[in-house]
């Protein structure tokens, strides 16, 4: 395997970390928000 | 190239696209129409498809001419990718159906906004921030690394906004050029 193949999976092996952090970040403000979509539907 | 793609990538495409099967079946039927073809009725697709992906059946070319057509973007990436192999083709064009469907950063600073509307007992506001922030931050990581990735791949450029995304302007390598 060349250094550029090497190159190209690390930046990869990155790239999914980043996408998973924003995906998980993303997910806890929405999961405020739903929150309080369920509390205007218990106590609306 | 189609004939390379298993089933479970024909799952994973669709699901990268945020796709049941019912709207696949849509999509399918609408190229369709648009190149003048004929192909099974909407309720038959809704059947097929699931078999298809299950490797149950393999689609006849007429359907596999189709989903090329729907999936150029993913089928582009994973010829781009296939030298490298398939795993890593297949991980590419995931990860990048993932990133364009990220939320851009004024959309994730309106999420901000809501979540200090009131106040909350599981975060405080700087928590909420943080977190805000940290998103941003991996959302410009990502458009780096995408940038990057398609420079050592060969593409032209750093535009590899051409995910083919419904949504283009989610995707997060236009962040590099609002920031820029």
């Amino acid at each position: 395997m060349s250094a550029r193949d090497d190159e190209i999976r690390r930046v990869l092996a990155e790239l999914e970390v980043h996408v998973a952090e924003a995906e998980a970040s993303i997910a806890v403000l929405k999961a405020l928000l739903a929150d309080d979509e369920v509390q205007v539907e218990e106590n609306p | 190239m189609l004939a390379d793609v298993t089933g479970e990538t024909l799952r994973r495409w669709r699901e990268a696209k945020g796709w049941d099967v019912p709207r696949m079946a849509r999509e399918l039927r609408k190229v369709a129409r648009d190149s003048g073809e004929d192909v099974a009725a909407h309720h038959g697709l809704v059947k097929m498809i699931p078999q298809w992906e299950r490797g149950g059946r393999v689609p006849r070319e007429r359907y596999r001419l189709l989903y090329q057509k729907i999936f150029a973007d993913a089928l582009g990436d994973l010829s781009q990718g296939m030298a490298l192999g398939t795993d890593f083709a297949l991980r590419f064009a995931e990860v990048r159906s993932r990133a364009a469907r990220l939320p851009s950063p004024d959309e994730i600073k309106a999420l901000e906004a809501a979540a200090l509307a009131r106040p909350r007992e599981a975060m405080t506001p700087a928590e909420i921030r943080a977190v805000a922030a940290q998103a941003i931050a991996h959302l410009h990581e990502t458009a780096d690394k995408l940038a990057e990735l398609s420079a050592l791949l060969g593409e032209d450029g750093p535009g590899a906004d051409e995910s083919g995304e419904d949504e283009p302007g989610t995707s997060p390598v236009r962040t590099s050029d609002e920031r820029a």
